[in-house]
């Protein structure tokens, strides 16, 4: 057996001694293209400037940190201006792969690992803040639901950070910087951690899995379609927030446990789509369209009433949403059940129109909340992007 | 706000802590923003220096509206511990080379600071030197910082001028 990288640098000797022909079936070319599949992570590289924040119209990172802050007492509008300047100023280059301003430890800026951050706020910023009148339309906290046993500790915050990377040191350093130049102005509140696919697994714009085996995504608006704009990106009312977009954020936990005492058809039925490769059961390719009229002879809709999908999907056809769930696993309990879900997050223009009446749907009715049940609660507001000089929420503080 | 970005372009250039005269190249400055960083206090300026000219230049001085004192340091063993104190001649910028000032080494150090100087905020700062226009750099950000220079926790100024 010959290592890999002994394999590597024996190619790059042949090559540099001029042989012609392959070594061990390897060319010059074939070692450089294999050095640049080794680190093709590190060089992806998000884009931060433009008309939105980044990591939002984007295909699904490796790993992810979602930080919410409370503000310190005392903060006004010109001290939120003066923490804006800096992260703004540090996500730039955290996106291009370069250490903040005054990093302790540049040497950790190894790739720019498509790494990617964007800032939004709670409702209760804008009190604090005196802010009220630059609500964007139908952003507020949301009612409670029947299906909720919300814990504090995953709940609320002023200000979310949500950063993610395809490399989790990359994510680790990046969220250090940002989480150091936000101590003058606020605490941290919670950090929840979580995952996707590692980059290389699927390609890009195929729907990832979630911990229950599903193919989670499948119903989306396309990334950078007309129909995502129209879903997500908000284009009026306050200035700061246009290009922006409203979040509602759920961390949401699985019973993996009783799901799995599930055979496959039940686990099927509970969604409305196959395991295998997340085609309606009325269809055989995930881009199948749903039908949600069609019954089995003896008379029982394929797509079954109770089902995820049949209760989701929008009966005004303004209730769409985008959907980005990482998964996070926080360990295990001594019987070995794991403590697994989502940190479910939906984007969207308008809370009041596009999550909630779907969210009062599966209240309602939908069998998958057997298995799962919201334990954390938040919404955002996220601003627009920024070219140049621009800061972010500039308009909203200024 | 946007669809006038393009009319901010100079000035985003003129703010975003570099400077330059075409032969002295001053990069990626920040100043620190710590509990020493109030008014009548200390603080200091870091950043890249890179002298593109086919002569060395030296810093000699440097000045800002937010200091009362500016001065070029370096550290240094003095009596067994690591000190801080102002370089002798000034700081040379070798020919076609970069230095690097920065927490625990040479800094543009700033004393009787003339108000507090929070994380966020922009100042601008001069660099006097020797064989060389002098460059101000505006829009240079302090960042909230505390390693490198272990004076600053100390609570006492031990300079060594
Ligand atoms: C742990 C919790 C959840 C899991 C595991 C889950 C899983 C899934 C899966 C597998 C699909 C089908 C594929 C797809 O289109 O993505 C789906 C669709 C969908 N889900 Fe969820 N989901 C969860 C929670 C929620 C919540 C809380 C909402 C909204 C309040 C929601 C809204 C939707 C919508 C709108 C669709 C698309 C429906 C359509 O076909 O039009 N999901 N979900
Ligand atoms: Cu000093």
């Amino acid at each position: 057996m010959v290592s890999r990288r002994g394999f590597l640098a024996s190619g790059a000797a042949a090559a540099a001694a001029g042989a012609v022909g392959a070594v061990a079936g390897a060319s010059a070319a074939g070692v450089a293209a294999e050095q640049n599949l080794e680190t093709f992570a590190a060089n992806r590289e998000a884009q931060f400037f433009g008309p939105h924040q980044s990591g939002i119209e984007l295909d699904i990172q490796a790993v992810t940190n979602m930080v919410a802050l409370d503000l310190k007492d005392s903060v006004t509008k010109e001290d939120m201006l003066r923490w804006m300047r800096l992260l703004t100023d540090d996500i730039s280059r955290l996106t291009r792969g370069e250490p903040v301003l005054a990093d302790p430890a540049p040497e950790l800026a190894i790739g720019a690992a498509r790494f990617t951050a964007y800032v939004g706020f709670g409702p209760s910023l804008f009190a604090k803040l005196g802010l009220d009148s630059q609500l964007p339309e139908g952003f507020a906290e949301l009612p409670a639901f029947s299906v909720d046993q919300l814990e504090d500790r995953y709940s609320g915050g002023d200000v979310l950070i949500h950063i993610a990377a395809d490399d989790p040191v990359v994510l680790a350093h990046g969220t250090r910087g940002l989480v150091r130049d936000s101590m003058p102005f606020a605490s941290v509140r919670w950090v929840q951690p979580g995952f996707a696919h590692s980059p290389g697994m699927i390609p890009a714009g195929l729907t990832h899995r979630n911990l229950m085996g599903q193919v989670d995504g499948t119903a989306n608006p396309e990334l950078g379609s007309e129909d995502f704009n129209s879903v997500v990106w908000i284009d009026e009312g306050p200035e700061w927030i246009r290009g922006g977009t409203l979040m509602v954020f759920r961390r949401i936990a699985m019973q993996l446990d009783t799901w799995d005492q599930l055979g496959t058809p039940s686990k099927e039925e509970v969604i409305g789509r196959k395991l295998s490769n997340g085609a309606p059961l009325t269809g055989t390719n995930e881009s199948d369209v749903p039908d949600l009229g069609a019954r089995h002879p003896n008379g029982l809709l394929v797509i079954p009433e109770f089902a995820h999908i049949r209760r989701a999907a929008p009966v005004e056809s303004a209730e769409r949403i985008f959907r980005r769930p990482f998964s996070y696993d926080n360990g295990m309990n001594e019987r070995g059940s794991m403590d697994v879900g989502l940190l479910w997050t939906a984007y969207q223009r308008d809370i009041s129109r596009q999550y909630l009446p779907i969210q009062r749907r599966l209240e309602k009715l939908d069998l998958l909340n057997k298995w799962t049940v919201p334990i954390g609660s938040a919404v955002f507001a996220i601003p627009g992007g920024v070219q140049g000089s621009e800061l972010i929420a500039e308009p909203l503080f200024s | 706000m946007r669809k006038t970005f393009l009319l901010f372009i100079p000035i985003a250039l003129f703010l975003s802590g570099c400077a330059s005269d075409g032969e002295v190249v001053a990069q990626d400055l920040w100043v620190k923003s710590s509990e020493m960083s109030i008014k009548g206090g200390m603080s200091a300026v870091y950043g890249t220096l890179t002298n593109n000219s086919s002569q060395d230049v030296v810093l000699v001085r440097g000045a800002t509206e937010i200091a009362g004192v500016v001065e070029v340091h370096e550290m240094a063993m003095i009596g067994g511990e690591m000190k801080m104190q102002e370089i002798d001649g000034g700081l040379t910028v070798p020919a076609g080379k970069s230095i690097v000032l920065e927490p625990g080494g040479n800094h543009l150090m700033l004393m009787m600071l003339t108000d507090d100087l929070e994380a966020g905020e922009e100042i601008s700062v001069t660099f006097d030197f020797a064989g060389a226009e002098d460059i101000t750099a505006n829009g240079v950000v302090a960042k909230p910082a505390e390693g490198g220079d272990e004076e600053y926790h100390s609570g006492e100024m031990e300079m060594d001028n």
